[in-house]
């Protein structure tokens, strides 16, 4: 198969070497009967996968052990797609090129709903049944934790398992389970009951959803079997510190989204802004220490050759030792012309002292995110951020040379008003303003501020899960009123919704039934919803009215607190009652501290016996 | 500072690479093999180094060039046994030298390049036909093919004056032919050997099937001696 497809396929398609699974650093092994073979499927294109952190995490620690092959797959392109169906060849593997069909596991890394048609996409092309429920014995076991699996729901239909929470000591558990399975050469059912006794392992099959007939929503959530329990417990790495990091990363030959090295510095964020999930599901806080960051990014840049290194986290200004960290880095890089990179960082004006370090030259774009135009509305979603700290931050940034801001906001936030959307206007002028009151001589020659505005997706496990979305009209209506409150023209404006982030907020806090949904979808040839060029709305509502389901029920309803979720049998460690102190905080337009600074009792500390944050 | 010119070859495995892909490939192979490569100054320092040629996807050789200046000295054996230790199945450094100073561009020493092709010819081509086919194709005076220019029009370029040689011979595995291709550089300019093959196929009838499956090799780039 490899050398037919080399030799005729791949001259036929865009990026060919993206499909050969040749690059610097991927695992190839010899294998033998015995042998654990794992495909790591990312549901989307290959450059937008290979930017991802976690399959290089699991991917390495993985290939650790000499009894697993741990390969990659990646959603194919259209073009790719189209050749590997005229000539009826199966979706592969890339190192072995082996069918996707052959494997043991195929194990999707779920990270934001609108690649989940790309799943059902892959799993076909891959010759592999769609419905666990119909798969074979002698089927890929399909598997996906990430992010979204934190309401696995809407995909419970074509998923055998799910990992909830951190992946790196469960999926280990699972590798043992199947040695030990193989051995006793066991059944496809027998694998799952094992499997769901590993703490922080779903496996949907095991468990029956019942509605009300009239209002839809749901009555009970049940085990069928001893061996799946109530309720499942999400996973996390107590000690960061040692815990596995790969030295060896794949070093992609074409440009990738983030085509660096991504080195996490910490995990968790204890800022609580009601509307991140992030905040909320990846909690504790628990960072690495210096010498191992520093130790570690030199053998990575010693086995890729990247010349970028990016310190990656939810909020990389609040590691501890952030600024003695820069330093070093800087220190030891300067002379080899690798450069540092900060992404996620909060609005103060030490993020600019500390750009201002790693960029020594070339004042780039400035990115800040205020979310919201008024102090109001930052407080609602908790963003501890005032109209000062930005105005000092694009003052300091002013000066020092940057002329082109951008702003990211939200829209659609709970309790918004017409004057929070004029906030963002105003906002943006004051952006301009503060530009103005410099000298001619000491500011950049060109001003350029950039408003960008999201709509607002509501998710599970944030204070806001119980909230309706915007509707289309809301949006529009919004987004018309914010354009027109623009006055100067050095203020630009970017929008678009499709109608994408309804879907998105259809399948973030959907249930079971929506499996019906995806299936239709599917077959109507949905795939990459993130590509705005693929993405067809018109599609997806004839899979909803053919399904009998109503998407408006799950994306615009507000819920009550005593509704049953679809997500409520997963314990985040965070608990509903906090969350629900939370969503009447925001109400009232009350924010919670810091982590460090005061403790708000989410219940994490509580959820892991021993466990006490910050310190 | 020093500048090193060195042949490589490229093969199978890492024929599809674009020809961006490898100079990215390369920039960071000079890293993971620890070799100081010097940067240019400015805003945004770039690394020293060039190809004589571009390598169009799918293209595997025998003989490319490249250079690329070091802070510092190094032996030409080590840069080759680092970079071949670091360098991905598919690429490997044949050899080096150290270049003098005053030495021209490697594109401008540019002379000839010589083709090794394997291409399907139509059912109804025998091979006599073929090398009739390409004898009366090299006794053409003057062979115009269209061609883009930098505005996007199409011109007629006259692509005789790059072919020395065109000879063609079985192959003995597959019903391919193999065709040799011996191309000269006028002004750093050449035909490319797709371009050649289709414009065969234009002048006195189609011989060949032009597809993906072409296989196209270069044997051997020759530049001038003092560069």
């Amino acid at each position: 198969m490899n050398n037919f497809i080399e030799k005729n396929i791949l001259p036929l398609v865009t990026k060919p070497i993206t499909y050969l699974g040749n690059e610097v650093n991927a695992v190839h092994k010899t294998p033998n009967a015995e042998m654990i073979r794992f495909a790591f499927a990312f549901p989307d294109t290959y450059e937008v996968g290979m930017s991802h952190l976690g399959m290089k995490i699991l991917y390495g620690l993985l290939n650790e052990a000499e009894d697993i092959w741990c390969e990659r797959v990646f959603a194919p392109w259209v073009d790719m797609e189209e050749q590997l169906l005229k000539h009826n060849l199966p979706l592969y593997g890339l190192e072995s090129m082996m069918p996707l069909n052959e494997y043991d596991f195929v194990g999707f890394t779920l990270q934001y709903e609108m690649s989940y048609s790309n799943i059902l996409n892959m799993l076909k092309l891959g010759h592999i049944t769609l419905r666990s429920s119909q798969r074979q014995e002698d089927e890929p076991f399909v598997i996906a934790g990430g992010p979204c699996s934190y309401n696995p729901e809407p995909l419970s239909d074509f998923i055998d398992l799910f990992v909830i929470g951190e992946g790196e000591e469960v999926i280990l558990k699972i590798m043992e389970t199947h040695r030990l399975w193989q051995k006793n050469k066991g059944k496809r059912q027998d694998f799952l009951k094992m499997a769901a006794t590993i703490e922080g392992v779903y496996v949907p099959s095991f468990y029956e959803v019942s509605y009300d007939e009239n209002t839809g929503v749901i009555t009970a959530f049940t085990p069928m079997v001893a061996e799946a329990p109530a309720t499942i417990r999400k996973q996390f790495i107590e000690d960061l510190d040692t815990a596995y990091f790969p030295e060896k990363i794949v070093v992609s030959y074409t440009e990738t989204v983030h085509d660096r090295i991504s080195y996490e510095i910490f995990r968790g964020c204890g800022r609580g802004c009601r509307f991140c999930q992030a905040g909320m599901i990846y909690r504790p806080t628990r960072e690495k220490s210096l010498p191992t960051i520093q130790e570690k990014i030199r053998a990575l840049i010693e086995a890729t050759g990247y010349d970028e290194v990016s310190l990656s986290s939810l909020s990389t200004g609040d590691y501890s030792e952030i600024e003695m960290l820069i330093k070093n880095l800087v220190a030891e890089y300067e002379d080899e012309k690798v450069s540092i990179s900060l992404p996620s960082l909060r609005i103060d004006s030490l993020s600019i002292d500390m750009l201002e370090e790693i960029q020594k030259v070339r004042k780039a774009g400035l990115t800040l995110a205020p979310e919201a135009g008024t102090q109001r509305m930052r407080d609602v979603i908790n963003k501890g951020v005032t109209e000062e700290n930005l105005m000092d931050t694009v003052r300091t940034a002013f000066e020092k040379g940057w002329g082109h801001v951008k702003l990211y906001f939200m829209i659609g936030l709970p309790g918004e008003t017409l004057e929070d959307i004029e906030g963002i206007a105003d906002l943006g002028q004051k952006v301009v303003d503060e530009y103005y009151k410099l000298d001619r001589e000491s500011r950049n020659k060109s001003l350029k501020v950039v408003l960008s505005a999201s709509s607002f997706v509501p998710k599970p496990f944030t204070p806001f899960q119980w909230m309706g979305q915007n509707t289309r009209e809301e949006f529009q209506d919004k987004q018309r009123h914010l354009k027109n409150s623009i006055k100067d023209r050095k203020i630009s404006y970017s929008w678009h919704d499709s109608g994408v982030s309804f879907l998105e907020a259809v399948f973030a806090r959907g249930d079971r039934r929506l499996g019906l949904v995806l299936e239709k979808a599917h077959q109507k040839g949905c795939r990459f919803d993130g590509w705005g060029e693929y993405f067809d709305l018109e599609k997806w509502t004839e899979a909803f009215a053919e399904a009998g389901v109503d998407p408006d029920f799950y994306a615009l309803r507000d819920r009550s607190y005593d509704e049953i979720l679809p997500w409520d049998f997963i314990d985040t460690g965070v608990t509903k009652k906090f969350l629900q102190a939370e969503a009447l905080k925001a109400e009232a337009a009350v924010t919670t501290p810091f982590c460090p600074e005061s403790c708000s009792n989410c219940g994490i500390m509580e959820f892991k016996k021993g466990w006490k944050c910050n310190g | 500072m020093v500048k090193i010119q060195y042949q490589f070859k490229r093969s199978t495995p890492l024929r599809l690479l674009s020809h961006l892909d490898q100079q990215r490939l390369f920039q960071r192979a000079f890293r993971r093999a620890n070799i100081p490569i010097e940067y240019s100054q400015g805003f945004n320092p770039h690394p020293k180094m060039s190809f004589a040629l571009a390598m169009s996807v799918g293209l595997t050789s025998d003989g490319e060039y490249g250079e690329v200046i070091i802070s510092g000295d190094m032996k030409v054996d080590e840069f080759i046994s680092r970079m071949n230790q670091v360098l991905p199945n598919g690429l490997e450094i044949v050899s080096a030298k150290i270049c003098g100073d005053g030495v021209g561009s490697l594109s401008a020493a540019l002379c000839k390049s010589i083709y090794q092709i394997k291409i399907k010819i139509l059912p109804e081509i025998d091979f006599e036909n073929l090398a009739e086919s390409i004898q009366a194709y090299l006794a053409l005076p003057q062979i115009f093919i269209q061609k883009r220019n930098k505005r996007g029009k199409f011109v007629e370029k006259d692509i005789r004056p790059f072919i020395e040689a065109i000879s063609v011979s079985p192959d003995e595995e597959t019903d391919k032919a193999n065709i040799k291709m011996t191309l000269v550089y006028i002004d750093q300019q050449c035909v490319k050997p797709e371009h050649i093959l289709t414009s065969i196929n234009n002048q006195n009838g189609a011989v060949f099937i032009i597809d993906p499956t072409i296989e196209i090799h270069r044997e051997e780039l020759l530049i001038k001696a003092d560069s």
